[in-house]
């Protein structure tokens, strides 16, 4: 069930980004970017699953007694924090980078950039 | 190991007044060489050299830990960028001019050289996808540096192009973790090799190989994915131009290699594409290979005969020249003979080299012109020639060396690619390869009449010329030479580099990853 309603979010907005990608309005398309990486974000959690706890898997209980019943992939979260910090800067750098754009062709609009050199 | 890490980190850490980042800066990009030339020594040259070396991070074993590997194929990657790097600092040290806005060019650069390292190094998958963040962020903002409305343009469409390759790249790897189980490179390799013992299902594995392809190809700038690259490399600054064209792209080349020969090469896993017999992963790898180096190297080829700039031409030139380096690539994917196969990966790296040399050389040479005269382009030069021969003469060096021309680095380049399809037996890949040399030789030779020769313009003759900046484009046309008079030595060590990049077990047998469960 879960696996199911991962699968149609992951879709979901992959479609949705994937749209305002192609979109004329550079605000947009930085949006579509944000979200195509968020949807990867998601997709790799769902990667992951939850396991019993073991030692093999999670090495740090090693020192800390008897394992849990069961712990998610510790890997993938790892991944995904690493995604979304990167994912955050290029965020900020996109929207300052728009901001900069504007501010040289007076527009936003993706298909009257070119005009200006 | 990692001192040539090391070395970049710490050039950023002292940068506190101009003229002083300056001098670190130029000290550390040659620092930066020296420790290069240290790990290469310690791991291929030497005479008892073990020819790979491992570095766990924070002591966890493999695949628990982050890896740094270093074997034959990361140190002759690292050897060539270390070699334009180093020229590229002390270039930029004259090129960039120090005002307030531009302070952050010497930490950005390094950070820039640091990326290039660690993707070399790192033998995990999503440390990879990391390394190639970290030297994507500092080229975007390289591309964007000047702030004009040219450059933010060709930056967004950069950006936005890299953020997608990002998000197909993590969706690549998420999905090989899901499958195989593991990140670590070494580990994957082991465990594709005997995919029933693992249990894992090798059908999707192929999908995302073909993901991860188009990714690296992206970073390659290899056709379909060359669109960004002409803006872009106009957009950048002169000398990080010279180090996209020789690092960043070969990180591209470097990862489909690493991927492909290290971690695909053993795999038991079948290709089952609608229409064609069932295959390997490597053989699907050159077909795919094979088709975006023809368009490369015609698209390349024809684009650049057209440019009516300096940098245009070379930008597009850059596309032809990275389909020359996938052409051999493609080859030793093909074949089944182990030693074609050696034998094509070492050309492929032989010409690499040479396209490092040779076009760091040539976007130096064009920066060197901008910065001269004001323009680069050809309605604006001419008689270069006569007025700044030095110059001129390192540029029809560096256009030589693409070419081809005995007794440059190009030649060789160019000698081994044609023997290694001449070996293969294929003649549709000798046709091509006649192809691009023509198309090399016709946008080169008209580079050189209409900026070079002809009457001088009044720019040329207003026009003065930085000494320093020349001095280093004669150091590096003099590496050129070196490299193809003396010959002997880099045939060796490349012939290493192939080797290492051939012989998975030696990989998997350094790493060694423990059997873990994890996932």
């Amino acid at each position: 069930m879960t696996a199911f309603v991962l699968a149609v979010a992951v879709g979901a907005l992959f479609a949705l980004g994937t749209f305002l990608i192609l979109q004329r309005e550079l605000i947009r398309v930085v949006w579509g970017l944000v979200i195509v990486s968020q949807a990867a974000n998601v997709y790799l959690l769902a990667m992951g699953e939850i396991v019993p706890g073991s030692f093999e898997s999670v090495p740090v209980l090693a020192g800390h007694g008897e394992p849990g019943s069961g712990t998610t992939d510790p890997l993938v979260q790892a991944l995904v924090l690493t995604a979304i910090v990167i994912g955050f800067g290029m965020t900020a750098f996109a929207l300052v980078l728009s901001y900069r754009v504007y501010e040289e062709h007076d527009t936003l609009d993706v298909t009257k950039l070119g005009d200006r050199e | 190991m990692l001192v040539a890490l090391l070395t970049a980190v710490v050039t950023l850490l002292l940068r506190q007044r101009v003229r002083a980042r300056v001098v670190v800066s130029v000290a550390g990009g040659l620092g930066y060489a020296l420790a290069v030339a240290a790990l290469c020594w310690q791991v291929v040259l030497a005479p008892d050299a073990p020819g790979i070396a491992t570095y766990q991070v924070g002591d966890w074993p493999a695949p628990y830990g982050i890896t740094l590997v270093a074997d034959g194929l990361s140190a002759f990657m690292l050897a060539m960028v270390a070699t334009v790097a180093a020229a590229a600092t002390v270039f930029s040290a004259r090129y960039v001019p120090s005002s307030e806005r531009r302070t952050f060019y010497h930490p950005l650069f390094h950070f820039l050289l640091l990326g290039v390292t660690g993707s070399f190094l790192t033998g995990d998958l999503f440390n990879l996808f990391v390394w190639f963040e970290v030297m994507l962020m500092t080229s975007y903002v390289f591309v964007a540096f000047y702030g004009g409305p040219l450059h933010t343009r060709a930056a967004f469409w950069y950006v936005s192009l890299n953020l997608v390759a990002s998000a197909v790249f993590l969706l690549a790897v998420g999905g090989l973790y899901a499958t195989v189980g593991t990140l670590n490179m070494a580990d994957m390799a082991r465990r594709l090799a005997e995919p029933a013992a693992y249990g894992i299902d090798t059908r999707p594995t192929v999908g995302l190989l073909a993901l991860l392809l188009s990714v690296f190809a992206l970073k390659a700038g290899l056709v379909p994915f060359q669109f960004w690259i002409p803006t872009a490399y106009r957009a950048a600054p002169p000398p990080v131009t010279a180090l996209l064209a020789a690092a960043s792209k070969k990180v591209g080349i470097y990862a489909i290699v690493r991927v492909s020969f290290t971690v695909f090469a053993d795999a038991a896993v079948v290709v089952r594409l609608p229409g064609i017999e069932p295959t390997t992963p490597l053989a699907f790898v050159g077909a795919v290979l094979f088709v975006m180096a023809t368009g490369s190297i015609l698209v390349g080829g024809l684009g650049a005969i057209d440019r009516d700039s300096l940098e245009g031409v070379l930008a597009y030139s850059s596309i032809g020249q990275v389909g020359f380096i996938a052409v051999p690539v493609a080859v030793a994917a093909t074949t089944t003979a182990p030693g074609l196969r050696r034998f094509a990966i070492l050309a492929a790296l032989v010409y690499a080299l040479n396209h490092s040399l040779a076009k760091g050389l040539l976007f130096l040479a064009a920066g060197t012109v901008r910065h001269a005269t004001g323009t680069i382009r050809f309605d604006g030069l001419g008689g270069l020639a006569r007025h700044f021969p030095t110059l001129s003469g390192t540029f029809l060096l560096g256009a030589l060396s693409l070419v081809g021309i005995p007794p440059l680095s190009g030649f060789f380049g160019k000698f081994l690619v044609f023997d290694a399809a001449v070996r293969a037996d294929a003649s549709a890949v000798i046709a091509l390869l006649l192809v691009g040399s023509l198309l090399t030789i016709a946008y080169a030779t008209r580079a050189w009449n209409r900026g070079f020769w002809g009457a001088r313009s009044p720019t040329v003759e207003d026009a003065t010329i930085d000494p320093v900046q020349v001095a280093v484009l004669v150091a590096l046309a003099t590496v050129i030479l070196a490299v193809g008079v003396g010959f002997d030595p880099i045939y060796r060590f490349a012939d290493a580099a192939a080797g290492a990049a051939l012989d998975a077990e030696t990989y998997v047998d350094a790493v060694a990853p423990r059997g873990g469960e994890s996932g």
